[in-house]
């Protein structure tokens, strides 16, 4: 088994591994190395969310799922894939959380809900009082390490946040303050984002990130840059319905405006990406997602209550306005003799 | 008989003028295609008019430049940089020759406040702009500025609208100076506009005027 791996190789495998090569499969030597030599246990809880994102981390297909969960990494608590339930698991989570003081990292799935004390998203019991997702991941989070916001919901906001967000979800970075936070949003994330971050975290420590604490070995990059449709975007050639070929600009791709490596590591184990299956990129990493309409090239404009007009329509009627405007004064100009053959016969007269 | 001409615009105005005409232009001609390569069959791929877009953007920044310098060095800033002191109160005058309700107007100086506004908000409407394409251009440098605007979708709505109001300034532009008369669009090239035009009625001549009028 191998022992060692510096960061650089890590960054570098994590950064470029292509399809073919599975990324959680070559890491998973070290990282269970790393685990049995003591690394940090992680707790995984979720709020706001569909548990996509757990879905998709349970789509690491190599090694298979079990031997992550059980070997690769030290997970203590998830709530959807624990066999414990109830006041036991709730118990053991403390208990982790408490004895690893900050030496354990924390994964969050799902937006925070804050209105109303955080009552809309309750997440179990303490003492026989309900506890709200709020006040979890402030108290577990403040005792961790750092906090791993898995899914734009928790990095960003994301779905539940979007106005007019009733609950008033927010993302965790906005409610755990003085904890590092490592956002790997993505609708859901890649498993690799998520299992080669965790990986990151456990060998190396915190990543390098970019401005909205992302780490730049997985989102770098624009999807825009790196599209196997490129080549049409190129040549001027757009789809104007799906399942044409052609750049899929017009249906209202999101590529060039989203931080991404789908187009290289591939969905479902290397098999197809968002614009390879024929849909469009939905720029699902960004902080703004959804707040765009994801058939379209560029938002509407609003105008008023319930009302939304395109930027190309205010332009239109602005222009029309103008040319309206110019004609009258062309026509004002000539009647009252500004220009054309009456104003040099004023001029002359003046003149003489 | 030969016109007595005097100087109206330096070369380096003149030079500055004809170079940012030429990319502005450009600019929303292969901007327009690239936001609508559809409906906008102007080029026949996305290349050309990217690399066009982009070469012009880099020298609207090095006209818009040269313009400031000169307009700060040649003190040339009073004649272009609207004063909301000074220039507010002309525009009722101005606004009454427009709308046919005056014969004249008083003599504004090199421009009338109408047009100083415009060119001041060109200079406005030039970085947002600049600061905006940008960020497009190069999300990855400028990621911070992009979030702080709101994300690559405001920064792009910004982009897209400010184009809309250069093409209806400019369109405005064009008509006012072609139809101010023939000398001041060619003085833009010769710099030189006839010493008799008529800049507007100076003061004293405005009474002398509306006492022959009435
Ligand atoms: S399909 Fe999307 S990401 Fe691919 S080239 Fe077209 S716009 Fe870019
Ligand atoms: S390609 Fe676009 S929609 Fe697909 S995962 Fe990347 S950012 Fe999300």
């Amino acid at each position: 088994m191998p022992t060692k791996l510096s960061r650089r190789d890590f960054v570098r495998l994590c950064a470029g591994s292509a399809a073919a090569i599975s990324m959680t499969g070559f890491l998973a030597p070290y990282m269970s190395e790393a685990v049995a030599a003591g690394a940090p246990p992680v707790i995984w809880i979720q709020g706001a969310s569909c548990t996509g994102c757990s879905i998709s981390l349970l789509n690491t297909v190599h090694p298979d799922i079990k031997k992550v969960l059980t070997e690769v990494i030290s997970l203590r608590y998830h709530p959807n894939i624990m066999a414990a339930a109830g006041d036991l698991a709730m118990q053991e989570m403390f208990k982790v959380a408490e004895e690893n003081k900050g030496n354990f990292f924390l994964v969050v799935e799902g937006a925070v809900p804050t209105g109303a004390d955080g009552l809309y998203c309750t997440v179990g019991e303490e003492d026989g009082h309900h506890i709200t997702f709020e006040k979890l991941v402030t108290t577990i989070g403040k005792k961790s390490k750092a906090i791993l916001s898995f899914g734009t919901c928790s990095a960003f906001g994301g779905i539940p946040a979007t106005p007019p967000n009733p609950t008033n979800c927010k993302a965790v970075d906005q409610v755990v303050k003085d904890v590092p936070v490592i956002n790997v949003p993505g609708c859901p994330p890649h498993p690799d984002w998520m299992v080669g971050t965790i990986a990151h975290v456990l060998l190396y420590g915190i990543p390098e990130m970019d401005t909205f604490g992302r780490p730049k070995m997985f989102f770098s990059n624009i999807i825009h840059d790196n599209c196997e449709r490129r080549q049409y975007f190129d040549n001027g050639i757009f789809a104007k319905t799906f399942g044409e070929p052609g750049c899929m600009l017009e249906l209202g791709c999101k590529g060039p405006i989203a931080h991404c490596d789908a187009s290289t590591r591939l969905f479902n184990g290397g098999v197809n990406w968002c614009v390879k299956s024929g849909g469009v990129c939905i720029g699902c990493t960004e902080p703004q997602f959804p707040a765009w309409p994801m058939y379209e090239r560029m938002a509407e404009m609003p105008v008023g209550p319930a009302t939304t007009v395109t930027v190309d329509q205010v332009g239109i009627v602005l222009g029309g306005l103008a040319v309206a405007g110019i004609g009258g004064h062309l026509v004002g100009n000539i009647a009252t003799g500004r220009i054309g053959s009456k104003k040099e016969d004023v001029e002359k007269e003046g003149d003489s | 008989m030969v016109k007595q001409m005097e100087e109206r615009h330096s070369v380096w105005i003149r030079f500055c003028h004809w170079v940012n005409m030429i990319s502005i232009t450009l600019l929303i001609l292969t901007g327009y295609y690239i936001h609508a390569p559809h409906t906008f069959r102007l080029f026949s791929n996305m290349d050309t008019p990217r690399t066009l877009h982009f070469a012009m953007a880099y020298l609207l920044c090095f006209g818009v430049l040269i313009r400031v310098y000169y307009a700060i060095v040649a003190k040339d800033t009073k004649n272009i940089v609207f004063s909301v002191k000074e220039d507010t109160p002309k525009f009722p005058s101005m606004i009454k020759y427009y709308l046919f309700m005056a014969d004249s107007h008083p003599y504004y100086g090199k421009y009338n406040p109408g047009q100083k506004m415009m060119y001041t908000g060109w200079l406005v409407m030039v970085l947002i702009q600049i600061i905006t394409g940008f960020i497009l251009y190069k999300p990855n440098m400028f990621m911070a500025l992009g979030g702080f605007l709101g994300g690559y979708m405001a920064v792009r709505l910004i982009h897209y609208i400010v184009t809309w109001l250069f093409v209806l300034s400019v369109l405005a532009h064009v008509y006012l100076d072609i139809s101010e008369g023939v000398p001041v669009l060619k003085s833009m090239f010769t710099g030189k506009i006839p010493a008799d035009f008529d800049h507007g009625t100076h003061e004293e001549e405005i009474e002398t005027d509306t006492g022959v009028g009435a």
